[in-house]
C-alpha cells in the first residue's frame, strides 16, 4: 500500500513538473498576468515542435491526474472490492 | 520470551513481519491495528524496525546504544545524492523555464501595487484585517482605534502567540504522530501563515475578495481538524518504543 502511494505520487510530480515547464511555454501570456499557467494555448502554433509540446503538456497533465487517481484511488479500492468478494476459508 | 520456531510466534496478522518478543502487540493492539490507516502506519514503522534489526545483526560496527554512522560514505553518499537532486532541479528549471530577468526597476517611479518580500506577506496581510475591526455603538457606531492600529495589534497577537508555544509544549514528540493535537495546531499555523499571505495579495489575486477572505480563517481549522483525525487514527499503529530505543542516550562504556 505504501508503495502505491509512492508510485503515484512520482507520477504525479514527474507529469506535474513537465506539465509545469510546458504550460511556462505556452499557457502563459506574461509573467506579470494572474492568469499563468492556465491561459489558452496559441490558436496556430508556429512550427511543429510547438504543436508536441503544447500536446506534451496536455498529455503530463492528465498523466499527473490519472496516474496519481489510479494509485490512489482506483488499484486500492479493487483490492479491497476483492477482498470483500471473496469469501474466507 | 516464546521460542521463534513456534508457528503461533507470527503476531503481526501475517505480514511476515515478526516483531520481537518485548515488543509483541497484545491481542487488543492487534485488533485495532486491523485494517486501514492504522495497520498501514504499523506495518511501515515496524518494517523500518526490522530493517534497522537485521542491519545491527549484519553489521561489524561495535552495537551502541546511539545509532551513528561513519562520515564515509553513509552520510556524504546521502548529501550527494541530495545535492546531486537539487544541483539537478536547477539546472532542468534553468534550462526549460522561459522566464528572463526583467528590467531594472526605475528609482523614480512608484509601482502601483507595493509589496514586501514575499516571507513577509503574511504580516502585511494582518495588516489588511479592518473588516475584523468592530464598530461599537456605545461610540456611536466608531471604531475604538484606527484599522492602521489594529493591523500592528494583530502582528502584536501573532508574534506573541508564536513566542508562547515553546511554554506550552517542550517539543518531546519525534514524530507529529505522537502529540496530534500539537501537529494539528502546527499545521493550522502553516495553513494560516499561507491564506493570509495570499489575502495580502489580494490585488493580484485571481478570486472573489470576500470568499478569500472568509478562506483565510476557515482553512486553517479545516487543516487542523483533517491533521488531527488522520493522526489520531495513525497514532493506533504507532509505536512509541522504537524512538525510545532509537535515542535513548547512554554514557559510552
Amino acid at each position: 500500500m505504501a508503495d502505491e502511494f509512492m508510485k503515484g505520487f512520482g507520477l504525479f510530480s514527474v507529469a506535474a513538473l513537465v506539465w509545469m515547464i510546458s504550460a511556462s511555454w505556452y499557457r502563459t501570456p506574461s509573467f506579470e498576468s494572474t492568469r499563468q499557467l492556465v491561459a489558452a494555448p496559441p490558436e496556430e502554433p508556429g512550427t511543429v515542435f510547438d504543436t508536441l509540446g503544447i500536446f506534451l503538456g496536455d498529455l503530463m497533465f492528465w498523466t499527473a491526474l490519472l496516474g496519481a487517481f489510479t494509485f490512489w484511488v482506483i488499484i486500492p479500492a479493487t483490492r479491497q472490492a476483492r477482498e470483500a468478494l471473496v469469501v474466507d476459508e | 520470551m516464546s521460542d521463534d520456531n513456534q508457528p503461533d510466534a507470527r503476531t503481526d496478522g501475517g505480514t511476515g513481519i515478526v516483531p520481537p518478543d518485548d515488543e509483541t502487540p497484545t491481542w487488543s493492539e492487534r485488533k485495532k491495528r486491523r485494517a486501514g490507516l492504522p495497520r498501514l502506519t504499523y506495518e511501515y514503522f515496524e518494517r523500518a524496525r526490522r530493517e534497522d534489526q537485521d542491519l545491527r545483526e549484519q553489521s561489524t560496527y561495535v552495537e551502541r546504544d546511539v545509532l551513528g554512522f561513519p562520515t564515509w560514505p553513509h552520510e556524504l553518499i546521502r548529501n550527494l545524492a541530495l545535492t546531486s537532486f537539487f544541483v539537478g532541479m536547477l539546472l532542468l528549471l534553468s534550462a526549460t523555464l522561459p522566464p528572463h530577468i526583467g528590467n531594472p526597476a526605475n528609482p523614480s517611479s512608484t509601482p502601483a501595487i507595493i509589496l514586501p518580500d514575499w516571507y513577509l506577506y503574511w504580516s502585511f496581510g494582518l495588516l489588511k484585517l479592518g473588516d475584523l475591526n468592530p464598530a461599537i455603538s456605545l461610540l456611536n457606531g466608531q471604531k475604538l482605534m484606527a484599522d492602521r492600529t489594529y493591523g500592528v495589534l494583530a502582528n502584536v497577537v501573532i508574534v506573541g502567540a508564536i513566542a508562547i508555544v515553546p511554554f506550552l509544549n517542550k517539543g518531546s514528540a519525534r514524530r507529529p504522530v505522537e502529540q496530534p493535537f500539537w501537529a494539528a495546531i502546527g499545521m493550522g499555523g502553516v495553513t494560516f501563515a499561507f491564506t493570509m499571505s495570499m489575502l495580502s495579495i489580494q490585488n493580484i489575486m485571481p478570486m472573489n475578495v470576500s470568499l478569500l477572505f472568509d478562506l483565510t480563517f476557515l482553512a486553517p481549522i479545516v487543516v487542523g481538524a483533517i491533521t488531527y483525525a488522520v493522526l489520531k487514527t495513525m497514532r493506533e499503529g504507532y509505536m512509541y518504543d522504537l524512538n525510545r530505543r532509537y535515542y535513548r542516550l547512554r554514557p559510552p562504556k
